[in-house]
């Protein structure tokens, strides 16, 4: 791009308008360059290889009439002042074109050489002063990403000495502790994790703010993440004598959504809902489908609390917002953790409410997206208006040589589905996204137009591709299965049938995922109860 | 059998101190660096059986020790967990590439750690089993 600090370009279709302000230029002695064109098209060209000082404007051009005219000169070149040359009849839109980020306009033949080469001086400067004044907020922002990164690192160190001691002195590894000593050590670990989750929100939220957060969507089966959510703040429900319970929709469908920010919403919204929960009083977590939404799945979470007044219901989503009635022992935490969880409902699409009555408990509510699976299977489920006439199920499902998964599992994964992409034809097979919580393993699934014969082909194939993958193999444990699909008998109409197909699919994923859920849950109770075995040899 | 050995490299006392105490306590036995040069220095020297390694190091950082120990033939095959403050985000998956197996942000589950450790020197895991 070159840049031209003596050069204007002028956009202008009328010749004898042109001359007067070329004139106009030469008399006020600005010792400006001219080039000018007559069609917005040259003008927006000339804007993609050269950066004038100034582009002077007229709205009505051949090739572009009005607001459009400016708005496109706008969007191709922010950084470069614009002034408007205006009719004597339009100065309502060159107002407007002011508004909208131009910087200035002048009403054809009623200026002077000093008014335009003031106007023009003015542009410049005022083009400046924005365009710096903007540099310097992105760096702001930029510096205090870098801030809170840098600060959050700091104080992870001495936070991990903390935690590190005091579940030595815990652990009895420094000798006996006595039940006293214990209780106030279990004190100083809990207030190590308040501030770790704490540190974690300020950076959660940091993110938030400037659209960094990531997230990574699949097909999931959300009444996992509940459960997982209930399993993991049991304990704290418990000490409270808060009962803690599920109610879930048994028709539940797959939603398309990140099962580790999920868990973090659900963990949040459950988290605030015992802590304002006085004893005796209960939490439930529903999920089911609305009747009247029918692209979402709803998930709720109801306390029997204090609630939150009308005045603060609009404030609860807000940053920093803390209830300044709550009792001293519920005000522990940034007050950002409703924020990021809206945040993310928002990034996967969802919304999130809360309905409330004073002295009569809250209840938030978010909504996730609906994974809709008969309309990706309708194109390799049928053929000719037909069902086809075999359907089978495919399941690949790679378990961790060790737990939880270390190397690369991402780099493995992506391997792995190379190779499925390999093996499948893009007319009659689908690879389904991402299943399940991205706990360890993983499992893939595919569903094929094929009879069982013709599934027990692909498997072998699958088989043999995945054993020639180092990466794979040295990671994870491979086992390959299928299942044929049983169809519906086809005097339904066709989009029935395919729902149909679609809905026994889904109860046949679900049924997957959940052996793997299983399995994995076993697994790691095994391993917290080697814990304790531990704990108590020592 | 001998009880393995494991190298922790951390340039801060106090968190070297809590990981020396605990992995003893877990029946292993340990050796320290305290910086990126004598890691590797110490990694020739000790043929430690597992290597917890920081990535904010002076003298060479996480990357630098990870990559010069990939280079040697000889110590390539020593398996590294990664223990450090920085953001998984930004770290995780270039701690990874570098050939770390594992990345732990600090402050760490203690069982999940120990219960990692135990798994990777176990001779069931794969890596070990080309060094033995």
């Amino acid at each position: 791009m070159n840049k031209q600090d003596n050069h204007v370009l002028l956009i202008e279709d009328n010749p004898g308008d042109a001359d007067l302000v070329r004139l106009r230029l030469v008399e006020g002695k600005t010792g400006v360059e001219v080039a000018c064109v007559n069609r917005l098209s040259d003008g927006l060209e000339s804007l993609s290889h050269d950066s004038p000082a100034l582009v002077l404007l007229d709205l009505n051009l051949p090739d572009s009439r009005g607001a459009e005219t400016f708005r496109r000169v706008l969007n191709k070149a922010p950084g470069i002042p614009v002034v408007v040359l205006s009719g004597q009849d339009d100065e309502e839109l060159a107002l407007k074109a002011v508004h909208q980020g131009v910087q200035d306009y002048l009403v054809k033949g009623s200026f002077d050489s000093k008014q335009l080469a003031r106007a023009m001086r003015y542009a410049v400067e005022r083009q400046a002063l924005l365009t710096s004044l903007d540099m310097s907020r992105k760096q702001q922002l930029q510096f205090k990403d870098q801030f809170l990164s840098h600060v959050s690192h700091e104080l992870r160190t001495p936070l991990t000495s903390i935690h590190q001691f005091v579940t030595i002195l815990l652990d009895g590894i420094a000798g006996p502790v006595s039940s006293e000593q214990r209780e106030h050590l279990r004190t100083v670990l809990r207030s190590a994790q308040q501030l770790h989750t704490m540190i974690n929100d300020l950076l959660d939220a940091s993110r938030a703010e400037s659209g960094k957060t990531q997230i990574e969507p699949r097909c999931i089966v959300i009444g996992d993440v509940i459960r997982s959510a209930v399993a993991m703040l049991q304990a704290t429900a418990d000490e409270k004598r808060v009962g803690l319970e599920m109610g879930l929709d048994s028709r539940l469908p797959l939603v398309c959504a990140d099962p580790d920010r999920v868990l973090q919403v659900l963990i949040n919204l459950v988290h605030n809902a015992i802590k304002f929960t006085p004893a005796d009083g209960s939490v439930v977590v529903r999920a089911c489908r609305a009747e009247t939404d029918p692209d979402f799945a709803y998930i709720s979470v109801t306390d029997t609390g204090r609630g939150i007044s009308p005045e603060a219901r609009p404030l609860i989503f807000e940053r920093m917002y803390q209830d300044p009635a709550a009792i001293d022992d519920s005000r522990k935490g940034l007050g950002l953790g409703l924020y990021i969880a809206r945040e993310l409902v928002h990034l996967h699409g969802g919304r999130m409410w809360v309905e409330s009555q004073l002295g009569h408990g809250s209840v938030f509510t978010f909504t996730l997206p609906m994974f809709s699976l008969a309309k990706l299977l309708a194109p390799a489920i049928t053929t000719q208006g037909r069902l086809r006439e075999a359907v089978s199920l495919i399941s690949v499902e790679l378990a961790p040589r060790i737990s939880p998964a270390v190397g690369n599992w991402r780099e493995m994964r992506a391997r792995c589905l190379e190779v499925l992409r390999q093996c499948t034809l893009p007319d009659k097979d689908v690879l389904l996204p991402a299943m399940g919580s991205s706990g360890a393993g993983e499992i893939f699934l595919l569903v094929a137009s094929a009879d069982q014969t013709g599934a027990e082909v692909m498997m072998q194939r699958i088989g043999e591709q995945l054993e020639r993958s180092p990466e794979v193999q040295s990671a994870a444990a491979v086992s390959i299965s299928s299942k044929p699909v049983l169809l519906p008998r086809e005097d339904l109409p066709l989009i029935k049938l395919v729902e149909e197909t679609a809905d026994r699919i889904t109860g046949m994923c679900t049924e997957a995922i959940h052996r793997k859920a299983m399995f994995e849950h076993t697994a790691l109770l095994s391993r917290e109860w080697n814990g304790i075995e531990t704990e108590k040899e020592q | 059998m001998d009880k393995p050995r494991i190298l922790i490299v951390d340039d801060d006392p106090d968190l070297r101190r809590a990981l020396n105490l605990r992995l003893r306590a877990n029946h292993f036995e340990t050796t320290y660096a305290t910086d990126g040069f004598s890691a590797i220095a110490m990694a020739q020297k000790e043929r430690p059986d597992l290597i917890i390694l920081d990535v904010g190091l002076p003298a060479g950082d996480g990357f630098v020790v990870l990559d010069r120990l990939q280079q040697s033939a000889m110590l390539s095959c020593i398996p590294v967990i990664v223990l450090t403050a920085r953001d998984p985000q930004a770290t995780r998956d270039k701690i990874l590439k570098a050939g770390a197996i594992a990345y732990f942000q600090k402050p760490a589950d203690n069982g999940e750690l120990l219960s990692t450790i135990r798994t990777v020197l176990s001779p069931a895991w794969p890596g070990t089993v080309a060094a033995s």
